[in-house]
């Protein structure tokens, strides 16, 4: 019994030390969780400008010009190059943004997982 | 005297306006952030007489930082329509003016050149991401007009989710103010 007591404030000391690190890891997650989401925002603010200038190219009939601005410098383009362009743009921008639903996905499921941990931890004590 | 010949440049480029999160042909979209939060928030609206004053404030304070958000959104896409619009006049003004009228070109904000108008039959217009495509004067009055119609329905989307937003968040107060009164129903003498 007596060592039983003594090691029981030892116990609820490395509970309360086990708590405040799963506690630090949990908020951890959630700013990354709100990084993800900032990306994204990100992402599909310039997935949707690209598809915009995609429209605007496909209604061109082939003889305009189209040119890109390239820092300072107006450079001409082929117009199937500058439609080809922005396609491949759009896929790249599409497939960071599965990419991040995905990472985001596992964060929530890491979150969620974190939580109940903490909760079991707290209880104990 | 320098004579530049000046073939009509035009960019009414588009600030990030804003459109609501559920439309397809959508100019630079801000939050999609704000769709995912409206969907998380009508569900819990059900219930809303089994939760507790502090639930019904947080909840309430959510809704009202959404209602803002929406309202930010609409004042971005008045004023991207306002561009649009001041846009379309300038061009109008510029396709009524004949070849090698004398005009001022800004070169900086306080440095104008004078110069003479080239050919207003062909204008470039900034589409986004740095293209430039070069229209003819109609098609450019086209293109300014499809856009201008774009921003507008998105912003009618957009109202019509502020106000039911905004309703959603004054029935949150109204409860919230009743359930205050219940919790302290013994305040008067």
């Amino acid at each position: 019994m007596a060592s039983s007591l003594a090691t029981a404030p030892a116990a609820v000391r490395e509970m309360q030390s086990d708590l405040e690190s799963q506690a630090n890891a949990l908020s951890k997650i959630q700013k990354d969780i709100s990084k993800n989401h900032e990306v994204r925002k990100q992402f599909t603010i310039q997935v949707g400008e690209n598809e915009l200038v995609l429209k605007e190219l496909e209604l061109l009939n082939e003889g305009a010009n189209v040119y890109k601005l390239i820092g300072p410098v107006l450079v001409k383009q082929d117009n199937a190059e500058a439609k080809a362009n922005i396609k491949k743009r759009i896929e790249y921008i599409t497939a960071e943004l599965e990419r991040m639903d995905r990472a985001l996905k596992d964060l929530e499921e890491k979150q969620n997982s974190k939580k109940e941990s903490l909760f079991g931890v707290r209880e104990r004590l | 005297m320098i004579a530049l010949a000046v073939s009509a440049l035009l960019s009414p480029s588009l600030p990030t306006s804003p459109p609501p999160p559920p439309l397809p042909p959508s100019p630079s979209p801000t939050s999609s952030g704000v769709g995912q939060q409206a969907a998380m928030a009508s569900p819990a609206r059900i219930d809303v007489d089994k939760l507790s004053v502090e639930q019904l404030k947080a909840l309430k304070e959510q809704t009202d930082l959404e209602v803002n958000l929406l309202q930010d959104s609409l004042s971005k896409i008045r004023t991207a329509a306002t561009r649009l619009e001041n846009a379309t006049a300038a061009l109008h003004e510029l396709s009524l003016r004949p070849q090698g009228k004398k005009l001022l070109v800004p070169l900086t904000a306080s440095l104008y050149v004078p110069g003479t108008l080239d050919d207003s039959e062909k204008v470039l217009v900034d589409v986004g991401t740095g293209y430039y495509i070069e229209k003819t004067m109609t098609q450019g009055k086209e293109y300014c007009e499809r856009k201008i119609n774009l921003l507008k329905s998105n912003f009618d989307e957009l109202l019509e989710m502020a106000t039911k937003k905004k309703s959603i968040a004054d029935e949150m107060g109204m409860f919230l103010q009743a359930k205050l009164r219940q919790a302290s129903p013994s305040s008067s003498s």
